[in-house]
């Protein structure tokens, strides 16, 4: 049956990475590294621009890396970018605000700047996978399923675009909370995307 | 000099996030922007707060930046030439 | 599917509040851009378009009871809102079912880098804490409808904020959720973003030239525009005159660069061509552009090459109205959205202040001298977000 379906999804928690409902990636408390340099050595990626982003944008962008899992640099015209947060970016604007704080050592940061914008994060998924429809990103109080399979439905709906990489990315405070999916129209059996079927992989 | 290109290096790799260079794998001739590296415009502002920072140069603009910037090379130059830090 | 109709809109900016006064600022050719006075920065170097009316006077611009603790975001959007209410009957007949959606990134952080160091140490301010979000500040310009909203939401997508959120607007009644939209963007000037910008070195030392030849940058503004979209139906059940059609629109993604646009404009090109395919018209149907022109070296050229691909050698008179505002950011897309409608309506186009001489790449110059007496048919605004998030929105004469 045709319709609007999760290809795949990814949920990355302070725990673990869930991919296909396996835990493909687990937390090392005793790992020198990051959390979110562990997944990135983990899946063996190779992208250097991710050393430059920040926090929310490395979140974000390690689950649509697993999701999307297509190296082609082609133009995606018919693909949009939907992301979804409750702090903004927030966790940057902090790390910006360091830098311009004291009169005596006043050195504002272009680079952490640059992250200073919640949408930085739909940008650098289009940059990384060459996604040139629709993106946007919403800040809502807190994750809405309901939300989600709205927009998605809505972007959908006009035949223009076919598939949707987005969904909840959160970073804030050093909590990590992503739920990323693919979401494409087609008639594979694969499970429609429906306000349960978000909540079941929400709360996995 | 050979002190000054080797803590370049290090800086740049810190301060440029390029976690996945070491300094042994920057040739101090080879061009810093383009090819070799492929830094971008933010990374060139970056290199700019970097000179005044550390070695107390003020450069006016990113354009004055370009010629400073070819190389780790042109940049331990003009840093021994103008540094007041 | 029916056709999404303008009844009302409401704008402030550095030019000053409300529609007439708009009008009188377009038509005097004088840059609205100047010294800040304001906002207690180092940086007095940097000319702003800052609005020229203090908190107080905004205030006292509304006329109603308002919390005592309240943000300059919310205030400048809360002038706007009040006119587009007056304009379009929204306080005589409500529609059935109308959102707010508002497009800002700064939300209350002007008043949180003012305390932030006294939220450390005491509780003096303690109430500009939980004003800090976007959406608290969507919340409180929302309040300035009596009649209240049926959903109400905020997008934070840099500089092309307001266009999406009149993009959404117009989605939700053409999906059948809403009948009606208030939609824009309010942002007002922060020492944080006026040190970013100055920190990615694009801002000009002078008042900024869009598509000149020699232009260093831009100048940042502050501002609100918002406009009141409903659908044919709606529209003919409060009983209220339609002022021109939003006719069409786009969003494409530039997949190029975090704050830079593509070289040969691709999200731009995209953005456009989509705009002009929703709204069934051809690029020759096109009789003004309002461009994003920000008056950088990258935006300018980028925007340009787009322009040339999509209208070939026949280019409509273009102009960029940052060169009297400024840019007002996560409102421009409001702003400006206004500006195109005022133009549509007077038969008029407004100049590109501070041109000299052309882009050597570009096959264009812009219009230098506002135009009286033009019929225009259809107007296309241009909207380009850091992100690569590239709007166009095309509203048409009825």
């Amino acid at each position: 049956m045709k319709g609007l379906k999760i290809m795949s999804y990814c949920r990355i928690t302070d725990a673990s990475v869930i991919f296909y409902d396996r835990e493909v990636v687990v937390y090392n408390p005793k790992d020198e590294d990051p959390w979110l340099l562990q997944i990135y050595k983990a899946k063996d990626i190779h992208y250097p621009k991710f050393h430059k982003m920040d926090n929310l944008c490395k979140a974000g962008f390690l689950g649509a890396e697993m999701v999307v899992n297509d190296d082609s640099q082609e133009n995606k015209e018919n693909w949009a970018v939907v992301t979804f947060n409750r702090s903004s970016s927030l966790d940057d604007d902090t790390s910006y605000q360091k830098t311009i704080e004291n009169a005596d050592n006043y050195f504002p940061a272009p680079s952490v700047f640059v992250y200073t914008l919640p949408n930085i994060l739909s940008g650098e998924i289009a940059i990384r996978h060459k996604i040139m429809g629709e993106s946007v990103h919403y800040i809502t109080k807190e994750f809405s399923a309901e939300r989600i399979c709205e927009a998605f439905n809505d972007l959908a709906s006009d035949g223009k675009i076919d598939t949707i990489v987005g969904g909840w990315a959160e970073y804030f405070q050093g909590h990590v909370d992503v739920l990323m999916l693919k979401v494409s129209v087609n008639e594979e059996d694969k499970q429609l995307l429906t306000i349960n079927n978000i909540l079941k992989l929400w709360k996995i | 000099m050979e002190d000054l290109v080797l803590e370049l290096k290090k800086k740049i790799i810190e301060v440029l996030n390029l976690e996945e260079v070491k300094p042994e794998d920057i040739n101090e001739n080879a061009p810093l922007f383009g090819e070799g590296l492929g830094l971008d415009s933010i990374d060139a502002l970056e290199l700019i707060v970097l000179m005044e920072k550390d070695y107390g140069i003020k450069l006016a603009n990113a354009a004055a930046g370009r010629d400073v910037f070819k190389s780790v090379k042109t940049m331990a130059d003009y840093i021994t030439a103008n540094r007041t830090k | 599917m029916e056709r999404i109709l303008v009844t009302g809109m409401g704008i402030i900016t550095s030019m000053g509040a409300g529609k007439a006064q708009t009008m009188l600022s377009l038509r005097k050719e004088v840059a609205a851009i100047g010294k800040n006075t304001l906002l207690k920065t180092v940086h007095n170097d940097l000319p702003v378009g800052e609005v020229p009316f203090d908190d107080d006077s905004l205030k006292s611009m509304l006329d109603c009871e308002l919390p005592k603790a309240i943000t300059r975001t919310t205030l400048l959007g809360r002038v706007a809102v009040k006119e587009a209410i007056e304009q379009s009957g929204l306080d005589n007949i409500r529609p059935k079912r109308i959102a707010f959606i508002s497009g800002t990134t700064v939300g209350g952080m002007e008043k949180s880098e003012q305390y932030y160091r006294d939220f450390l140490e005491n509780d003096r301010h303690s109430e500009y804490i939980a004003l800090h979000d976007c959406g608290a500040c969507t919340d409180m310009i929302a309040a300035q409808y009596p009649l209240g909203f049926d959903m109400v939401t905020t997008i934070s997508t840099a500089c092309s904020s307001a266009a999406n959120a009149i993009i959404l607007g117009a989605n939700l009644i053409k999906a059948g959720v809403v009948d009606a939209a208030l939609v824009g963007g309010s942002e007002c000037l922060t020492k944080f973003h006026l040190n970013g910008f100055n920190s990615l070195m694009i801002l000009d030392k002078c008042k900024c030239r869009p598509f000149d030849r020699d232009r260093q940058g831009l100048n940042l503004g502050e501002g609100a525009g918002y406009i009141v979209i409903e659908s044919e139906s709606s529209l003919r059940a409060r009983g209220v005159k339609p002022i021109c059609e939003l006719s069409g629109y786009g969003n494409a993604c530039d997949a190029y660069h975090q704050t830079a646009s593509s070289p040969d404009g691709q999200g731009a090109y995209l953005a456009m061509m989509e705009a002009l395919k929703s709204a069934s018209l051809k690029p020759s149907d096109i009789d003004y552009i309002n461009a994003h022109g920000t008056g950088t070296p990258n935006n300018d050229m980028s925007e340009g090459h787009a322009v040339m691909r999509v209208f070939g050698n026949n280019i409509p008179p273009i102009s960029s109205t940052k060169s009297f505002t400024g840019h007002t950011t996560s409102a421009s897309g409001g702003v400006e959205s206004v500006i195109s409608i005022l133009a549509i309506v007077n038969s008029f186009i407004p100049a590109n202040l501070g041109f000299s001489n052309r882009i050597e790449d570009l096959d264009f110059s812009p219009v230098m001298h506002s135009e009286e007496g033009v019929s225009l048919r259809h107007v296309l605004t241009n909207s380009f977000g850091f992100g690569g998030n590239d709007s166009s929105c095309i509203f048409s004469k009825i």
